[in-house]
C-alpha cells in the first residue's frame, strides 16, 4: 500500500458565504460611516475614532456574533474588536514615533555626522560640518562604566533574592522597588551634592554614579525573574549528584537563566542610555572628543540632543533629531548583538528525529 | 568499572519527619541489604517520597523540614560527624519522578555532569559515558548523537539518561522516586530491566505506585500508610513474595489487592 500525502485541511475555519458577507460588512461599514462623518460633518478625527468608530464597530461585530452563535457570540466578537482596536492604536503610536524620528533625523545623519565632533560648529553651521562622534564615545564610556559596576551588583542581588532563605529578602526587594521610583533628576542632584561636599570635579564618572541607582533596580528585578524561572528540579538534580551549592549554581542554574540575565542587562542599559537630567547636572559638556570619563569635560548623546533641541536655528534642530536617531540605532545595535551572542545552544540544535528503539 | 562498585547496606532507624509543626512520618525502621532491591509502596501522601529523601539528605533542602532518627550507611550515620550532605549524595544517588536532565548540556555532558559538579576529574570520560549509558540501557539509542542537547530526547529516554547520569557517579546505593510514573510501558519495561541488572552492583530503593512493578523488580517491600490525621508509618515490611501473597496485616492485604488507595 502506498501513502500519498494529502494537503492539511482545517474544517473548523470553514465559513459559509452568508457569514462571509456579514463579516465583510461588519468590518467595513463602521469605518466607512466614520470616514463620511469626519469628511462631511467636520468632526475631529480623534473624537470620531473613539466616539463613533469604536461603538459602531462593537455594535456591528456584536450583531454578527449574535447572528452566528447567539449570546455567547457577542462576548467573543466584542473582545476581538477591543483587542484589535487598542493593539492597532498602540502600534500606530509606536510606529509614528519611530517614523518621525527616522524622517526628521535621516537628513542629518551621514558618515561625517557619526564620526566627527563639534569643535568648530556653531548653532547655524551647515549640517555638512560637525557631528555626534564625541557624544557617541561619551555615552558608550559613561553607560559602559555604569554597566560594569551595576551588572554584578544587580545580579548578585537577584541571586540573594532567589537562592537564599534569608529573612531580610522582603526588605531588600521593597527597597529595590522604592529606588526604581526615584526621579532621575534627584539621583543627579544627590551625586552632585555629594561631589560638592567632597570637593570633586564634575566628570563622566559622576554621571556614571548618578545612573547607577537608576539601572540597578531594573537589572535586579529582571534578573530575579530570570533566576526564578529556572525549575527547582534542576537544582535538586545537581545537589543530588553531590554538587556543592556554588557549583550547582554556576554550572546548572546560571547557564539555564543565561538569556534572561542578558535581557536584564539590556533592559538596564535601555533604562539609562537616554537619561538626560542626571547627566546635565553631573557631566560637563564638551564639543571635542574625550576618551577619559574620569576627569574633564565629556559629551553624551542626551546632553547633545538637549543642547541643540533648545536652539531655534534649523540646522541645530536637525542635529538634535539626527542624534536622537543615532541614539535609537545604538540601542538597537546593542540589543541585536546581545541577543545574537546569548542565543542558547538549545535553539541552535534542532531536535533530531527519534530513532526506533529495539 | 563494575568491580569498583561495592554495594552497601543502608539502614534507617526510628525516622521521624516534620514539615513545620506537622509530623508526617513516625518511627520508620527499615533495612536495605546490599545488592537487594527494596520497593516502597503505599497510597499518595503517606510519606514514601519524603522518607526516601531522608536517605540521601535531600530532605533537609526543604524549608521547615525536621528530622529525628538515624540513617546508617555500612554502619556509619550519614547525619553524623563523619559525613556531610555532599559526600552522602556522592555515595547515594537519586533518580527523580520527573526526568530532569540539564537542559543546557548535551547528552554526553549530562553524563559527566555529576563528576564535574562534585569536583572530581573524569578519568576516561568516553569510557564512563559509554558504560553509564549501557548500564541504563540507552546506549544504542543515543550513541550516534552524544553531542545533541539532552532535551531533544523523549521522556522515557530522558529518564534513562538521568539514571545513567546517577550511575556515572558509581553510587553504592541508588534511590528512585517513582521513576516510571510518567513513562510509557516500553520505557518502563526497559527501566525495570535496568534496575534488576543494577542490583548486582548496588543497593536499590524504589518508590512506586505500580503493584506489578514492585512485584517484578523488588526483593523486599515496605508498605507505608498514613491513617486519617496521623503521620505515615510502615505497616508491614518483608519479602516481596510474602507482602503480596500472604500479608499479615489486613490493611496490607486490602492495599495490594486494590481494595483502597
Amino acid at each position: 500500500m502506498s501513502f500519498a500525502p494529502r494537503p492539511a485541511v482545517q474544517p473548523w475555519s470553514r465559513v459559509n458565504t452568508a457569514r462571509r458577507v456579514q463579516i465583510f460588512l461588519a468590518s467595513s461599514l463602521p469605518l466607512a460611516v466614520t470616514a463620511l462623518i469626519v469628511l462631511f460633518g467636520g468632526l475631529n478625527p480623534n473624537v470620531a475614532l473613539l466616539g463613533v468608530f469604536l461603538p459602531l464597530q462593537l455594535l456591528a461585530a456584536g450583531y454578527v456574533g449574535f447572528a452566528s452563535f447567539g449570546r455567547r457570540g457577542v462576548g467573543d466578537a466584542s473582545l476581538i474588536v477591543l483587542v484589535l482596536f487598542f493593539a492597532t492604536f498602540v502600534l500606530v503610536l509606536l510606529a509614528s514615533v519611530v517614523f518621525s524620528l527616522i524622517s526628521q533625523g535621516a537628513q542629518a545623519v551621514s558618515w561625517s555626522f557619526i564620526s566627527q565632533n563639534n569643535i568648530y560648529v556653531s548653532n547655524t553651521t551647515s549640517l555638512e560640518y560637525g557631528g555626534v562622534g564625541h557624544a557617541i564615545v561619551g555615552t558608550l564610556l559613561i553607560v559602559g562604566l555604569t554597566t560594569i559596576v551595576t551588572v554584578p551588583l544587580g545580579i548578585a542581588m537577584a541571586i540573594y533574592l532567589t537562592q537564599s532563605q534569608s529573612k531580610t529578602r522582603g526588605l531588600v526587594r521593597t527597597l529595590t522597588q522604592a529606588i526604581s521610583g526615584l526621579p532621575s533628576v534627584v539621583a543627579g542632584l544627590f551625586i552632585l551634592s555629594m561631589a560638592m561636599t567632597l570637593g570633586w570635579e564634575r566628570s563622566g564618572l559622576l554621571g556614571s554614579m548618578a545612573l547607577l541607582p537608576l539601572m540597578l533596580p531594573t537589572v535586579a528585578r529582571v534578573a530575579e525573574e530570570a533566576l526564578r524561572l529556572v525549575p527547582v528540579d534542576l537544582r535538586y538534580a545537581a545537589l543530588a549528584l553531590g554538587a556543592p551549592n556554588y557549583r550547582a549554581f554556576f554550572q546548572v542554574i546560571l547557564p539555564a537563566a543565561k538569556s534572561g540575565l542578558v535581557t536584564s542587562i539590556l533592559l538596564g542599559i535601555a533604562r539609562i542610555i537616554g537619561e538626560t537630567a542626571p547627566l546635565l547636572l553631573t557631566v560637563p559638556i564638551n564639543n571635542g572628543t574625550s576618551w577619559n570619563p574620569f576627569s574633564g569635560n565629556i559629551m553624551t548623546l542626551p546632553a547633545y540632543i538637549y543642547g541643540y533641541l533648545s536652539s531655534l536655528f534649523e540646522p541645530s534642530q536637525n542635529r538634535a533629531w539626527g542624534a536622537a536617531l543615532v541614539l535609537m540605532t545604538v540601542v538597537a545595535i546593542l540589543f541585536s548583538a546581545a541577543r545574537f551572542l546569548s542565543r542558547s545552544k538549545s535553539l541552535k540544535t534542532k531536535p533530531t528525529k527519534q530513532k526506533a528503539s529495539k | 568499572m563494575n568491580s569498583l562498585t561495592k554495594a552497601s547496606t543502608l539502614s534507617a532507624e526510628n525516622i521521624n519527619v516534620w514539615f513545620g509543626q506537622r509530623q508526617v512520618l513516625s518511627d520508620v525502621n527499615l533495612v536495605f541489604p546490599a545488592n537487594k532491591v527494596t520497593a516502597l509502596i503505599g497510597p499518595s501522601g503517606c510519606g514514601k517520597s519524603t522518607f526516601i529523601r531522608t536517605l540521601n539528605r535531600m530532605h533537609e533542602l526543604i524549608p521547615g523540614a525536621g528530622l529525628a532518627g538515624s540513617v546508617f550507611l555500612d554502619g556509619q550515620d550519614i547525619y553524623g560527624d563523619d559525613f556531610d550532605a555532599v559526600s552522602v549524595r556522592i555515595k547515594i544517588g537519586m533518580v527523580f519522578q520527573k526526568p530532569n536532565p540539564f537542559p543546557t548540556m548535551t547528552i554526553r555532558d549530562n553524563i559527566l555532569s555529576g563528576l564535574r559538579l562534585s569536583g572530581r576529574k573524569a578519568g576516561n570520560s568516553d569510557e564512563i559515558v559509554e558504560t553509564s549509558l549501557r548500564r541504563a540501557s540507552i546506549w544504542n539509542e543515543v550513541k550516534d548523537r552524544l553531542n545533541d542537547q539532552a532535551i531533544s530526547l523523549s521522556g522515557g529516554q530522558q529518564q534513562r539518561l538521568c539514571i545513567a547520569r546517577s550511575l556515572a557517579m558509581d553510587p553504592q546505593v541508588l534511590l528512585m522516586d517513582e521513576p516510571c510514573s510518567a513513562l510509557d510501558p516500553g520505557s518502563t519495561r526497559r527501566i525495570e530491566e535496568t534496575i534488576q541488572e543494577l542490583s548486582s552492583n548496588m543497593t536499590v530503593v524504589i518508590v512506586t505506585h505500580n503493584m506489578q512493578q514492585a512485584q517484578r523488580v523488588s526483593d523486599q517491600t515496605a508498605f507505608f500508610l498514613a491513617d486519617d490525621n496521623t503521620p505515615g508509618a510502615v505497616v508491614e515490611f518483608g519479602a516481596t513474595e510474602q507482602i503480596f501473597n500472604g500479608p499479615i496485616d489486613p490493611r496490607t492485604n486490602d492495599y495490594v489487592n486494590g481494595h483502597f488507595g
